[in-house]
């Protein structure tokens, strides 16, 4: 207990009973007082400038606001172009790259820190370690503007060094080629895939619904009632679109909508206990998808649970896991080879044949330039982070794989990587907010208009366009509101799924 | 031995790995060090490559310095006395927090906590920067050292007073008897009982505030004012054609830095692999 009480067992026993307790209070009091001093300026600054500012963004979102002299109530008319901007739903298009790219990102880092701790000598390991804290005397900004410099598309290193190994003449070649095979697979797309999956995004949301309802268990009658409940969130907003959502929206529509689908995840947490969290999104991503044949969302859920009943009549539990995992994983696949091959490189850029592409100035490679950025990707922080994980790990464990027979190679799998998962979630859950978030790097390398044809646009960075080079800061509180619930949403995702034990 | 074998050939394929990577990160403050001494002539007829120094031109140091010198300053000024502020601002709160329990003690300390997990820092910039400009905080260093000092709060109670909790009460009790107050508790029990946390987490505030670059971005217009980032990135801008100065001062940017970590790198890779800031 900490509780504790200064005056009262010091109080001398020859007073009467009632000054005792006066004094007792007193003092208590001013232990409280001098504890609420203490405590009073970390309140009152998080209140000032951490709370009112929050707090406020709610309230200017419904207004015109142009300060110091515009400020006109608009309702929410704000709110109502957010959601139709074409340009910030495109920028979380390309947040969708950075998340699929970063989450990549993550491995040469987690590599290097399992390599450092695997080092034999104490002496180099510290030495090394060393090393990778002293890149971060380079402020930030430098080392944004040298690689910058990088990519000067005249004396730029990386253009040099393209020309100098003739890597450029291979992204010349590939520059007319894989406009090629894109043409060789674009029958297949358009005549096999789009017709019946609904494009190579449907492909992506079947595997991962068959992933999803292959993690259902139970196998008695209860599965009915979940897949119902599943198959209702599947039919929301189809249903809704029938009814005029997507045609002629209004305000009532999206609200009672909304409502339904808030109801909709009550009945699925309730019903589904602790796996329920994914459903939702799962389905939200697959409406996105779907967006102009939503009639397909029910459809691919039906045969994701059909592909389950079929397999599940003759295999128990444990044993028709593989099945699931190899149809998904086949679909999943195949739609990321079509992205990749079918989608991306679709024609001719005609950069590379001058040996001067200009990485950041075109809009077609700003892209793969930003995606290429910070090349190895080994961040100092991330590094040490795994480290402190990898340094847990007991001897003995090593020694007993070894006696196993397992070979170093194995050992990353076998027991670096799960050991050290609480490390990998937290730098992934930073990841993923930051990269959300964060758009320092896009406005100091491509400016506020993100960039050439506006393809840098990251969220952050359309808010902060809209309200200091636009100057329409209401509308910028309207757009910084959808974030914030985006990002709290995934906060909350995080902290009931992803258990970080400290 | 085919072990031994193996072992040599894992060893240098895991150092081979490190010293890859470790290449690339130091690449760019080596070319920063090399070109700061060339002559722009030389640079731009073979930009970046490991020709040797032709002609030592020590005067881009000089004029790098130069021009600098002032972001410099400011930058020490606004990380300096945001950090000293948030140090002395937390270890008071964590303080309280942890060596007692007081009404609405769990309200406040929720509070705190909840705007590590609220986002919209991004989103309240906007409404931040209105009330920094009605407070008249625009163009002034001050704002930076007061939001400097805001940010690293949360993060610094958070970390100290599960520090402060493991203490041994005895201590503060022994202090308490002989008659020290509060303040003079936090000073000669949490301070040196807690320092090598403390500095892990005053460097890593340090960091944070040397290198914001949107909000000096946004307040500070004047040149005099500017701090290292924001400074940088308008002589980018200007100094296009003159390289070596430029990397002169990318360079004598990076020095108070390193002044820093050569007497805190010890609390710093020792504070980090312990896991320090695992949260």
């Amino acid at each position: 207990m900490k509780y504790r009480q200064p005056a009262s067992d010091s109080s001398p026993a020859s007073t009467s009973h009632r000054s005792a307790w006066l004094t007792a209070f007193s003092q208590r009091g001013k232990l409280y007082l001098a504890l609420y001093l203490l405590i009073l300026p970390t309140v009152l600054s998080l209140l000032i400038f951490s709370y009112y500012p929050k707090v406020d963004i709610f309230l200017m979102s419904v207004y015109r606001w142009q300060p110091p002299t515009i400020k006109e109530f608009i309702g929410l008319r704000n709110f109502k172009e957010a959601f139709s901007d074409p340009i910030f739903w495109q920028s979380f298009e390309l947040v969708g790259i950075l998340l699929v790219a970063n989450l990549l990102k993550l491995w040469p880092g987690i590599l290097a820190a399992i390599a450092l701790n695997r080092v034999k000598s104490d002496r180099l390991r510290y030495c090394i370690q060393v090393c990778f804290v002293v890149p971060m005397i380079i402020p930030g900004m430098v080392f944004l503007l040298m690689w910058k410099n990088f990519y000067d598309p005249d004396f730029g290193l990386i253009n040099r060094f393209l020309n100098a190994s003739g890597g450029m003449e291979v992204l010349n070649w590939l520059d007319t080629t894989m406009p090629r095979v894109s043409a060789l697979l674009a029958p297949v797309q358009d005549g096999v895939v789009g017709p019946v999956f609904g494009g190579v995004g449907g492909l992506i949301v079947l595997g991962a619904l068959i992933i999803a309802v292959g993690k259902i268990k139970s196998h008695d009658r209860s599965r009915w009632g979940d897949y119902t409940v599943l198959m209702l969130g599947a039919l929301i907003i189809p249903v809704a679109s029938v009814f005029g959502l997507q045609s002629s929206p209004t305000e009532g529509k999206a609200l009672a909508v909304l409502l339904i689908v808030i109801a909709w995840m009550f009945a699925c947490a309730k019903r589904l206990g602790r796996a329920w969290i994914a459903w939702p999104f799962l389905l939200l991503i697959g409406t996105c998808v779907f967006w102009h044949e939503i009639w397909r969302l029910p459809l691919a859920f039906i045969i994701a649970v059909s592909w389950r009943e079929l397999i599940r009549a003759r295999l128990d539990d444990y044993d028709s896991a593989p099945y699931f995992r190899a149809s998904s994983l086949l679909l999943i696949g195949l739609g990321i080879f079509f992205i990749l091959f079918g989608n991306i490189w679709t024609a001719p850029t005609q950069q590379f044949s001058n040996g001067t592409p200009a990485w950041l100035g075109n809009k077609d490679l700003v892209i793969p330039a930003i995606l290429f950025w910070g090349f190895p990707w080994v961040g100092t922080v991330g590094v040490l982070i795994y480290l402190s994980g990898l340094q847990n790990i007991p001897q003995d464990v090593y020694e007993a794989a070894k006696l196993d027979g397992v070979t170093p190679l194995g050992m990353i799998f076998r027991i670096e990587l799960p050991l050290i998962m609480t490390q990998i979630r937290i730098n992934l859950i930073f990841m993923t907010i930051s990269t959300l978030s964060t758009y320092e790097m896009f406005l100091i390398l491509l400016g506020p208009e993100g960039g050439p044809g506006g393809r840098g646009m990251v969220p952050g960075l359309y808010l902060f366009s809209s309200a200091f080079s636009e100057g329409r800061f209401g509308y910028a509180c309207a757009l910084g509101i959808v974030l914030f619930f985006i990002i709290l949403l995934l906060t909350i995702v995080y902290q009931k799924y992803v258990k970080v034990d400290k | 031995m085919p072990t031994i074998i193996n072992n040599r050939v894992g060893e240098s394929i895991k150092l081979g790995y490190l010293a890859f990577v470790l290449m690339f990160a130091f690449f760019p403050l080596y070319i920063v060090i090399v070109v700061s001494f060339k002559s722009n002539e030389q640079f731009l007829s073979n930009p970046w490559f490991f020709d040797p120094v032709s002609e030592w031109r020590w005067e881009n140091w000089a004029i790098g310095w130069h021009s600098v010198s002032g972001y410099i300053f400011n930058s020490i000024f606004v990380s300096f006395l945001g950090t000293l502020s948030t140090l002395i601002i937390v270890l008071m709160s964590a303080y309280a927090i942890a060596r007692y329990r007081f009404p609405g003690k769990s309200v406040l300390y929720y509070l705190i906590m909840a705007t590590m997990f609220l986002p919209g820092t991004v989103a309240a910039l906007v409404t931040l920067f209105n009330l920094l400009r009605q407070m008249g905080l625009i163009n002034n260093l001050w704002a930076l050292v007061l939001m400097a000092s805001v940010s690293g709060q949360v993060t610094g109670v958070f970390i100290l007073r599960n520090f402060i909790e493991d203490i041994p009460k005895e201590l503060f009790e022994s202090a308490q008897i002989d008659g020290a107050g509060h303040l003079q508790q936090i000073r000669h029990i949490v301070l040196p009982m807690s320092a090598s946390i403390i500095s892990v987490t005053c460097i890593m505030d340090f960091l944070a505030s040397w290198n914001n670059v949107i909000l000096p971005l946004l307040l500070i217009r004047d040149d005099q004012l500017m701090t290292i980032p924001v400074g940088l990135f308008h002589l980018d801008g200007e100094y296009v054609k003159q390289y070596g100065q430029l990397m002169a001062g990318y360079a004598i940017s990076s020095i108070p830095l390193l002044v820093i970590f050569v007497f805190s790198m010890k609390f710093f890779v020792k504070g980090l692999s312990a896991g320090a800031i695992k949260g």
